[in-house]
């Protein structure tokens, strides 16, 4: 068996040569039945090594470390984004004081996190170089020359907030879980002691819902992080993945695969983490993710 | 006489029901009054609105369209303040012939004025133990911890080894074992005994005064009521402490309580001094309480382990509007003479000896 297609690049070439293409493809490994390819592989990942770009020919491990950076930035940011906007909404709600309030926030809440991340990534655009003139609409990215535009590093950062699709399941998750916190007897309790309910309700109605929330997320957003990427022109993962795909650069799609299953695993490493430190007997019976 | 700690007038905390579209009358028109050392057991049977009446004292009832009327008047410091003041400026209610026909309730404005007239009194002029003391301390705080948060809230300590070092000798003194080592254990790892000895504790070490101790000991084994009870009997003549106890438990009003309120239906039906009330002697007696004290298994049956005889029938609905006696229904002592005003007008409460009141047609005769 062979792999579907070789390096793009190669095979595009205008003079096509066939003794060419069997050397580079025996050069690289690709001649190799597909099992060995992936034993080889293995084994190297395990020595650290995540083989080399069928483009660049550079090592995969430093280009993934650069845009990697890139990437996290984006999503840690933009869960920023998101939390900023739901939970405030969701403690507001969760009060039940002001009913037509939290109502109206969770409506605005619901309908923007409704609106897909590439469409608001345009919409946003259009906004601020049509209307606004504020950068070019071919920018280079956030940084020109040595100045950082802070409109343009920020604008992919809200966008994938607001459009990750998380917003609305966190209000309603965080929201649930502070209200039934809130009834607790021991938040009645603290409270007749005079005490603030907040600092007695935080570990188990915030806290723990969000960590959960964060951890459950964090798939989705990276997904995001791809479609962001592509629109605004951001040097990260998600970009090189496409990139990547398009060229059958097998290499740093393994790489890329790999990172992201790291990045997916610290969001549930960090909740298993929160729970241990809020407290370990309670958060066994407590929530399940 | 000591001027009274707590004086409640009229005290009326009602909920309205969406599903029924009527006012739930938890609590109708209960005044009390409780003075300085003395502990005042409320009794009844559940559902009659007992916890209800002492949330609305601690500021604890904050479900949108209820509504409190009557006043609280707390004196300390020599001051009094009424709890209740300028609540009622957040409720507008419009009736017909009595009947209430609409209430519109300015909910985070009452709860504004309610925390302000709160401040300083919760936890530190008055203090709550609850019934199910597992549930009532936070889960994910040491309880040393919560011990010394409410030191530091009200007793003007502020450094927390400071505090942590208070709390420990609060929990040697509701009697719990190596109490300095008890002081970093979370609630799940202590009985249940041992946490209501710790929400005790923290109760206390506001020094408050007064205590109001909701169902103390229900939910906890025998043999642990009987140690708490116990142990609130001790700390109350160290102390000097000033408890409303609430309990549908008759036992431990007879251990605990000086004077009694009989809490039957939202309302109290009989009231005085415990010596006065329970006295063999006293010929009269409201029959809703000698239902309850009939309703006390005797000592030969807890030997043998009988089950506790009930009160007859149910509590009655707090939603209906009654215009005889509440207790009708189910009053075996209602005779022929009185019957007919029993079922037609309410008794009103009646002096039958000093301090003693009681609200029953057959106290008339
Ligand atoms: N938030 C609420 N909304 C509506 N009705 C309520 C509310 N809280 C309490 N009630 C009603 O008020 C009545 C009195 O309740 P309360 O808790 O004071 O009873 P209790 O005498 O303490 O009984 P128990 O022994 O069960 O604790 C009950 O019938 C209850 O259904
Ligand atoms: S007023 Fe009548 S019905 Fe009510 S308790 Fe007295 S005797 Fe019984
Ligand atoms: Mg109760």
């Amino acid at each position: 068996m062979d792999l579907i297609a070789s390096p793009k690049s190669l095979i595009s070439s205008p003079i096509f040569n066939y003794m060419k293409f069997i050397a580079i493809k025996r050069e690289l490994g690709l001649d190799r039945g597909i099992a060995v390819q992936y034993l080889s592989w293995l084994n190297n990942l395990i020595h650290g090594n995540f083989g080399s770009s069928f483009r660049t020919g550079r090592p995969v491990f430093s280009e993934l470390i650069k845009v990697g950076v890139n990437t996290l930035i984006l999503t840690i940011g933009s869960l920023i984004v998101t939390l900023l906007i739901a939970v405030p909404i969701a403690i507001v709600s969760s009060l039940r004081r002001r009913p037509f309030l939290s109502w109206g926030l969770t409506l605005f809440a619901y309908v923007l996190s409704a609106l897909p991340v590439f469409w608001l990534g345009y919409l946003a655009i259009y906004i601020f170089t049509k209307k606004f003139n504020l950068f070019p609409f071919l920018s280079a990215g956030a940084v020109s020359g040595s100045k950082l535009n802070w409109l343009y590093f920020l604008l992919p950062i809200i966008v994938l907030g607001i459009g990750n699709g998380s917003i609305s399941e966190i209000i309603r998750h965080l929201r649930a879980q502070l209200e039934r916190v809130l009834s607790e007897d021991y938040i009645k309790a603290a409270k007749a002691k005079g005490a603030s309910i907040w600092r007695h309700s935080f570990k188990e109605g915030i806290l723990i819902p969000v960590t959960t929330m964060v951890a459950a997320k964090t798939p989705f957003i990276l997904g995001g992080a791809v479609v962001v990427e592509q629109v605004f022109n951001w040097p990260g993962m998600g970009r090189l993945a496409w990139q990547a795909a398009l060229d059958r650069d097998y290499p740093v799609i393994m790489g890329i695969t790999i990172f992201a299953a790291i990045v997916v695993h610290l969001g549930r490493l960090s909740q298993t983490i929160v729970f241990a430190f809020v407290n370990p007997q309670i958060s066994e019976k407590g929530e399940d993710a | 006489m000591s001027e009274p700690i707590l004086k409640v007038e009229d005290l009326r905390t009602y909920f309205y029901s969406y599903a029924k579209e009527a006012f739930i009358r938890s609590v109708d028109g209960v005044s009390f009054s409780i003075k300085k050392g003395e502990v005042l057991g409320i009794v009844g049977e559940s559902g009659c609105g007992k916890s209800i009446t002492a949330q609305s004292v601690m500021g604890l009832v904050t479900d949108g369209p209820g509504i409190i009327s009557g006043s609280i008047l707390l004196t300390y410091n020599g001051k009094t303040i009424n709890l209740l003041e300028g609540l009622s400026d957040y409720v507008s209610v419009k009736t017909r012939r009595k009947a209430i026909l609409e209430i519109a309730k300015d909910v985070t404005g009452w709860l504004k004025r309610s925390e302000i007239l709160m401040r300083g009194v919760r936890g530190k002029v008055i203090s709550m133990i609850f019934q199910n003391p597992k549930s009532a301390l936070n889960p994910f705080i040491p309880v040393g911890e919560q011990i010394a948060e409410s030191i530091m809230l009200h007793s003007g300590i502020s450094a927390k080894k400071e505090a942590i070092g208070a709390a420990a000798k609060w929990l040697e003194r509701v009697q719990i074992d190596s109490p300095s080592m008890r002081l970093y254990d979370y609630p799940f790892g202590l009985s249940g005994g041992m946490c209501q000895r710790v929400m005790i504790a923290m109760a206390l070490s506001a020094e408050p005064a007064l205590l109001i101790a909701d169902e103390p000991t229900t939910g906890l084994d025998v043999t642990i009521q009987t140690k708490i009870i116990e142990l609130l009997k001790q700390l109350k003549e160290e102390l000097n402490l000033t408890i409303l106890l609430i309990t549908h438990d008759m036992s431990v009003i007879m251990q605990l309580a000086d004077r009694i309120a009989v809490m039957y239906g939202g309302r109290i039906v009989e009231y005085g001094l415990k010596r006065e009330i329970m006295d063999s002697d006293s010929f009269i007696r409201h029959p809703y309480t000698i239902a309850l004290l009939n309703s006390l298994p005797t000592v030969e049956e807890i030997k043998m382990k009988e089950r506790l005889r009930a009160i007859k029938g149910d509590v009655p609905d707090t939603i209906i509007l009654y215009r005889g006696c509440r207790f009708y229904e189910r009053c075996d002592l209602k005779n022929e003479r009185v019957k007919k005003r029993c079922k037609e007008s309410e008794p009103e409460m009646i002096e039958i000896g000093t301090g003693h009141y009681m609200r029953c047609w057959l106290a008339e005769e």
